[in-house]
């Protein structure tokens, strides 16, 4: 085909787009509404994700070392304090040796934490010194009731092993990253929720399957509303397309002013929906959050470009094959046969 | 109508078949025999009446004329083209070679005069100078120069004929074919298709028309073709009788 050909058509496609604007303005109004209602549904599901995302953020696992702390509370055989052999290590007073424990100091405390950081799946090992911990411990639980509590602040009072605070990336592989981080030396006992992990994961699989086949079956109903809109703007152009045969107009020659005019649809309908949404979302979130009084939702500016790509695919894609698959029907049509249809 | 236009013309007329039937037969998939064995040359240059009743076989000859349905048996060549053996891909290159004029004038109402007749010309591919040029010719011909810009709404039965007519020209073909180009126009509109017909006809364009009018069979004195029951019943090309 010569390209003031494909010229001429791709002007015939944009012209037909403005001379048939109530076909055009019907199949905009589909396309928006069936957009629309899938933008919802994803950004509700973002914003679901989110929420769980803060949960999981919350879900941290305590990693207790065994530190000085460790081998003078914990609960295990203490080792015979016989008088030391000569040249061997005296026990302090507590009748504790160096060598029974595993982290001495604040430095191999956080180089543990750094080991525990190597692990994969997770995302985050923070040191949390046994000071630290007690201060976390009387802040949220002995508030009001600390003068019962005065001994905590000896010497020897802290009963708290320093920690390693991690957070795991997914927790879904929750129960295979404990396992790992366990067989690390230093590691006294892990303190962790493995319910509420197991739920965040199956309630985030329930989600992701659920936003899938409602947005799967939103994009498939589209198709076939779209179908059915480009079927009737067809049929109302039956004539055009017997007498751009008759001439003797190739099937590429027909074809390519209705792929044009249903790209444009879905491109113009992709940005009318764009603004809608972003315009119905704002009203939402406002509400919800004056009602709620919460913030923590997905601002619409961090997925407008996702949303913007998304419905730019569902109109272009839904327009080209609604067009191909509507105008094949006709193109294998010849003269009288278009009265029959 | 200018003549003027016409002698600038040159007259083409032979004995060189621009459409030849031999023993073509179509039965539809209903079980209708649309036309049996026929038989039939038709030169270079030559008007043609096609004449009969209602289902004698006049629509079907001319759809396989137009390459839009295909003959059972027999073979069919259209300028130079042979139509048993055609695939689909180039029925569109066979209808570039002939203009066709329809009853129902078939005029895309969104689009004016010109760009009605203009169209025919940008399936071929020809370039936005010679589309003006030769759209007006056209229009001229047909007389309806100074209607470029009208719509088809706004013109009657027999000056939307013309722009028809006009369309089957642009692209100056061999063969022009018109399937009952006066059934919706009244009695002087259809003198003058007629007589518009008859005017390209001598500069050598192969005109085949499908008419009821028995008056304008009468009057204008071409060649008809009877078909009765798919079987051509007369000829008067050879000498009046079926062959």
């Amino acid at each position: 085909m010569k390209m003031r050909s494909v010229k001429y058509l791709v002007g015939e496609g944009f012209s037909n787009t403005w001379v048939n604007r109530l076909m055009t303005l019907a199949s905009v109004g589909v396309l928006v509404a069936c957009m629309v209602v899938i933008g919802l549904a994803l950004l509700i599901s973002e914003n679901v994700n989110k929420a769980i995302g803060n949960l999981e953020q919350q879900n941290v696992i305590m990693v207790y070392m065994k530190d000085y702390n460790w081998a003078l509370y914990s609960d295990k055989e203490q080792t015979e304090t016989n008088e030391p052999a000569e040249g061997e290590e005296q026990p302090d007073k507590n009748g504790i040796r160096s060598t029974d424990y595993v982290i001495h100091n604040d430095d191999e405390a956080k180089a543990f934490c750094a080991e525990i950081e190597k692990i994969a799946n997770v995302e985050k090992a923070e040191y949390v010194s046994s000071e630290t911990g007690l201060e976390t411990v009387k802040k949220n639980m002995l508030k009001g009731q600390e003068e019962y509590f005065t001994f905590l602040n000896d010497d020897y009072g802290n009963p708290l092993s320093s920690a390693a605070k991690v957070t795991m990336t997914d927790m879904s592989l929750f129960d295979d990253t404990i396992k790992k981080i366990e067989k690390l030396d230093a590691v006294d006992t892990i303190q962790s929720q493995g319910d509420l992990a197991d739920k965040i994961t199956a309630i985030k699989r329930g989600i992701t399957v659920a936003g899938f086949w409602i947005i799967a079956i939103l994009m498939v109903i589209s198709l076939v509303i779209v179908s059915n809109t480009i079927r009737v703007t067809m049929y109302n152009r039956k004539l055009e397309i017997s007498i751009m045969k008759a001439v003797g107009a190739t099937n590429a020659f027909v074809r390519i002013p209705f792929v044009v005019e249903g790209m444009l649809i879905g491109i113009i309908s992709a940005i009318i929906s764009e603004g809608l949404l972003y315009f119905c979302y704002r009203v939402a979130t406002e509400t919800i959050s004056a009602t709620l009084g919460t913030t923590d939702i997905v601002k619409y500016g961090d997925v407008a470009i996702y949303l913007l790509l998304i419905f730019l695919g569902i109109g272009v894609v839904a327009g080209i094959l609604g067009s191909v698959i509507m105008i094949g029907k006709y193109l294998r049509k010849e003269g009288s046969e278009f009265a029959a249809i | 109508m200018s003549n003027k236009i016409y002698s600038e013309l040159p007259i083409r007329r032979s004995d060189v078949p621009v459409i030849e039937f031999r023993g073509v037969s179509k039965t539809y998939m209903t079980g209708t025999h649309a036309l049996e064995d026929v038989n039939i040359k038709i030169n270079s240059g030559e008007f043609v009446f096609v004449v009969g009743s209602s289902g004698a076989g006049k629509s079907t000859f001319m759809k396989l004329i137009m390459r839009e349905e295909k003959a059972n048996t027999g073979i069919i060549t259209v300028n130079g083209y042979n139509l048993t053996r055609m695939p689909r891909r180039q029925i569109p290159m066979l209808r570039r070679t002939m203009g066709i004029v329809f009853q129902d004038f078939r005029l895309i109402p969104t689009m004016n005069v010109f760009q009605n007749v203009a169209f025919a010309m940008h399936v071929v591919g020809a370039s936005n100078r010679d589309i003006r040029r030769e759209v007006s010719k056209a229009l001229s011909k047909v007389g309806l120069g100074d209607k470029a810009r009208s719509m088809p709404r706004e013109l009657s039965g027999g000056e939307q004929q013309r722009v028809g007519l006009a369309r089957a020209l642009v692209n100056s073909p061999d063969l022009i074919i018109a399937d009952e180009p006066t059934g919706n126009v009244d009695p002087n509109m259809s003198y003058e298709i007629v007589s518009l017909l008859t005017e390209i006809n001598k500069r050598g364009t192969t005109i085949l028309m499908v008419t009821h009018d028995h008056n304008l069979v009468r009057d204008f004195k071409h060649r008809v073709i009877m078909l009765d029951s798919g079987r051509i019943v007369a000829d008067n090309a050879a000498g009046g009788v079926a062959e």
